[in-house]
């Protein structure tokens, strides 16, 4: 009798997390101040997949980019399986603008992965970060105040903020959003290469929340 | 590919139905379904349809705002030629904290009403269907998008059908939580941390309030996830919370959705008001202060030539004519006292109105006059003074400061006393620019507010207080004589006519018997009067008696001014058309067929204040009530009434506001309205009578 009329794209991969411990999410939230645009970027190091440590101050004289990502949220897929993504990162990285994917989910949610895996992800999705970055406590991720992913930030030269928020001004998961979309990190990108303002320097970042531990 | 073919089949399906309302369409975690109030369609009509979610345990959907993540529905309407369909009316939704991140969502259920208005040239007997497709995200800890085609198919129809019985409450359920406007005006101050938004309510009882929790319609202005104080007091609702990222989104309005939980009764009862707060640069407070004492003390010298005030500040002023010689210094001590005496009355007033406040009551300048005692007595002393200018009574130099008490040292006390006569007869009387002052005043924290009182009473203190301070400006006032007598005879009419104003206040608060009881006192003041005058060249025994006589005329006068409590009629219940509730009344009404509303509220219930201003008040209702024929009958509990407890207790309530719609045919029950009305629940309901 029911209609069965769900026409849904399958993302989930179960992860059995389930109603993981709701109360400690209503404790008090960490003391932990998102970073602020328009002054320096707050200083962090952090594990690569490459089993090095990677510190934001290693980059010093360049322009980098922070990517917050979790590969099952269906709004990171719609950036990836269209390639918008992948062809940020090259265009990017191909102008010497460094680029760090990093990953919040903590050990047991959606996204958490262990640094093979990571690689796995970036060689079969043809992606091009300079680093991928594995956070599993959130350090950096409570730090900038990321949220959602994708949570993208730019950081200029000087090592100033200039960029925190969404990746373009669609919130959707519809793929076709990605052509017609106003890309804000490749707008940032162009403005700090000229030596100019970003014109829209904060958006509200869009996708899944950060899946940070409780 | 599969997708497509299952929308297909699915689009087949409900096409081909006939059911009113279309079968839900499920995922593991949500089914959703149209509803719709209505059972059929009438060409040219706005109805509402919505569309019902019905979320797994531990899911959630979003708002209009979905918070730090998330995302709203969408629905994409193929509506049939001529229909047009509205922007969903989202319900206020709860906070799902998420980390640092904080969402605004539904779970378990949550109904979306739609506005859909239909063409005019429908085709009356075949059946319509509505089409659209919803998208949306549900997310527990993970994020799913999902969408489904949705339809609802009903028939055309000439006349309006009955309500749907399924879709008509939970539409009207729905629609309740859907934001009204705001009555009251909002406005922030947004520093570098954070922003503070204040609702000018006075009228919400700080006790009864037991939370207040702002839901911005856009991200950036405020930290979504960062917690928010807010402090009910006499003025409002003031609510301070961690700022936004986003500069812009502080220089303009915010705009949102205040949520207030008021406690009815024990019982929570949640309000959701839309909001545009203007923002308020962070240094008006000082520059507000200042300006407010400036328009204070403006309000005070205009106050002296106000009708209540310039007889007795002019009898005061005959007196410099009369006392021109007078020593300077003891004119300029009597200055001061008179001074004093404004100053110290308009503390204590001030004070009492501060405190009161402070306990939670709504109040203003002029407060006292709220209470049909007072103002009788008011009535009386401003009749006593009337008489002694007209000569009836010579009160002596006590009040007007005339004669020789003026120069005397015991005059002094003659000169404060003055002073707080003075601000006791300005009392009834509003000076321009007074309004704006006090108002600010009492929205103030007490300090201000009591410089704001002190500086109208400076204002009121200070024509006579320069006319003895300095001297040279006593030479701008004639010569005595003859005409000073004339002149204070003639100054006891605008006293009189502040009495014959205050006697209507009487009416309005207590009615022909209160007017019986202020006229009756008034006649036996004169008679005091008379008897003490007429005795005073009398010999002692006669001067006695006729003093103990008179004493007791003004006592019994003060005795039935006092017994107002038993013969009080409620202040509000003639407003708006409405006639007060008797169960007699009521009655006649049945007998007659006349539809009725009962409107059982209390003037220091919020709830029912605000039903009153965006649904009784509403011009919408009123043509419904006017074309229907409804009579409203206002049952006033603001003072306890055993009647309206009893009404009340016989819909099993034990308190208000109670709304009882009858209809005019013979069925012996009313239908018991929500306690939270809205316009279109008083009109949708008015119209099924």
């Amino acid at each position: 009798m029911p209609n069965l009329s769900v026409t849904r794209r399958t993302f989930l991969a179960g992860t059995g997390v389930a109603l993981l411990s709701r109360s400690g999410l209503l404790t008090p939230s960490p003391a932990w101040a998102a970073a602020k645009v328009g002054v320096a970027a707050p200083t962090f190091s952090a594990g690569a997949t490459s089993g090095k440590n990677v510190a934001l101050a290693d980059y010093k004289g360049k322009v980098v980019v922070l990517e917050w990502t979790n590969h099952l949220c269906p709004y990171v897929q719609k950036h990836y399986e269209t390639g918008n993504m992948q062809s940020l990162q090259k265009d990017a990285t191909g102008g010497g603008v460094v680029w760090l994917t990093i990953i919040s989910s903590a050990p047991d949610t959606q996204g958490y992965v262990l640094a093979k895996e990571a690689d796995d992800l970036t060689r079969t999705r043809n992606a091009s970060p300079s680093a991928v970055l594995l956070d599993p406590k959130g350090v950096v991720g409570k730090m900038y105040g990321a949220t959602n992913t994708p949570h993208m930030y730019v950081v200029d030269k000087s090592g100033t903020l200039t960029y925190a928020g969404a990746i373009d001004d669609k919130p959707t998961t519809r793929r076709s959003d990605v052509q017609t979309a106003r890309s804000y990190v490749r707008e940032a990108l162009a403005s700090v290469a000229a030596g100019q303002p970003v014109k829209t320097p904060v958006t509200r970042a869009y996708g899944c929340t950060v899946k940070y531990d409780a | 590919m599969w997708t497509a073919l299952v929308t297909a089949i699915v689009l087949f399906a409900v096409g081909v139905s006939a059911a009113p309302a279309a079968e839900p369409a499920a995922s593991p975690r949500v089914s959703v379904e149209l509803l719709s109030e209505a059972q059929s369609v009438v060409p040219g009509h706005t109805f509402w349809i919505a569309l019902r979610q019905r979320i797994a345990p531990g899911w959630h959907t979003y708002w209009t705002n979905p918070g730090d993540s998330g995302e709203p529905l969408r629905v994409e309407w193929s509506l049939p030629a001529g229909f047009r369909a509205g922007e969903v009316a989202w319900p206020y939704p709860e906070r799902i904290p998420a980390g640092i991140a904080m969402s605004y969502g539904y779970s378990n259920e949550v109904v979306l009403p739609i506005a859909v208005t239909a063409p005019s040239d429908l085709t009356i007997g075949r059946d319509v269907t509505l089409r659209g497709h919803a998208s949306w995200l549900v997310c527990e800890k993970t994020c799913i998008p999902e969408e489904a085609p949705v339809a609802l198919t009903l028939p055309a129809t000439r006349e309006p059908s009955p309500p749907d019985p399924r879709g008509a409450p939970l539409i009207a359920a729905a629609r309740r939580a859907v934001p009204t406007p705001s009555p009251w005006p909002a406005s922030f101050i947004a520093t570098d941390q954070a922003v503070t938004l204040t609702v000018a309510a006075p009228d919400l009882v700080p006790a009864r309030i037991e939370e207040a929790w702002f839901y911005p319609a856009r991200w950036g202005a405020i930290d979504h996830a960062g917690p928010q104080r807010s402090t009910t007091n006499g003025s409002g609702i003031t609510l301070t919370v961690a700022r936004g990222p986003l500069a812009e989104a502080v220089a303009g309005p915010i705009e949102g959705v205040l949520v207030v939980a008021e406690r009815l009764d024990g019982v929570v009862s949640r309000q959701a008001f839309a909001v545009r707060a203007d923002p308020r640069a962070t240094s008006t407070g000082a520059l507000a202060l200042v300006s407010a004492l400036a328009l204070a003390l403006a309000g005070g010298v205009v106050l002296n030539l106000m009708p209540c005030v310039l007889p007795v500040l002019s009898v005061k002023a005959l007196g410099l004519v009369h006392h021109a010689e007078a020593p300077p210094a003891a004119l300029r001590r009597h200055g001061l006292a008179y001074t004093l005496g404004v100053l110290l009355s308009f503390a204590v007033v001030a004070g009492v109105l501060l405190a009161l406040r402070a306990g939670g009551e709504g109040l203003g300048w002029g407060f006292q006059l709220q209470s049909p005692r007072f103002v009788t007595l008011l009535a009386y002393v401003l009749f006593a003074l009337a008489l002694s200018l007209s000569g009836v009574i010579v009160i002596g130099a006590r009040f007007t400061g005339a004669g020789q008490g003026l120069v005397g040292r015991g005059g002094y006390a003659g000169s404060f006393f003055t002073g707080a006569l003075a601000t006791v007869a300005a009392t009834p009387c509003t000076a321009p620019f007074m309004g704006a002052a006090v108002g600010y005043a009492v929205t103030r924290p007490w300090p201000h507010a009591l410089l704001v009182f002190e500086a109208l009473g400076l204002g009121l203190a200070l024509p006579y207080l320069l006319l003895t301070l300095v001297p040279a400006w006593r030479r701008f006032l004639p010569k005595p004589g003859a005409w000073m007598r004339r002149l204070q005879q003639l100054l006891a009419f605008p006293l009189y006519a502040s009495v014959a104003w205050l006697v209507w206040v009487v009416s309005r608060q207590a009615g022909s018997q209160g007017v019986a009881i202020a006229a009756m006192g008034l006649v036996l003041i004169a008679f005091a009067a008379w008897l003490a005058q007429t005795t005073r060249e009398a010999s002692a025994p006669w001067r006695r008696s006729a003093a103990v006589c008179a004493l007791g005329l003004v006592a019994v006068a003060l005795t039935i001014a006092l017994t107002f409590t038993s013969a009080r009629a409620p202040l509000s219940a003639l407003e708006g058309g409405a006639e007060p509730f008797s169960p007699r009344r009521l009655a006649e009404l049945r007998a007659a067929g006349t539809p009725v509303f009962v409107n059982v509220t209390a003037a220091w219930c919020i709830t029912c204040l605000v039903n009153e201003r965006v649904a009784l008040r509403s011009p919408a209702v009123a043509a419904v009530f006017a074309r229907k024929g409804v009579v409203t009958l206002k049952a006033d509990w603001t003072n306890r009434d055993p009647l309206i407890t009893r009404v009340l207790g016989s819909f099993g309530r034990s308190g208000v506001p109670l709304y009882l719609l009858y209809p005019s045919g013979p069925a012996p029950e009313p239908t018991v309205l929500p306690q939270i009305l809205s316009e279109g629940i008083l009109v949708d309901a008015t119209e099924n009578i």
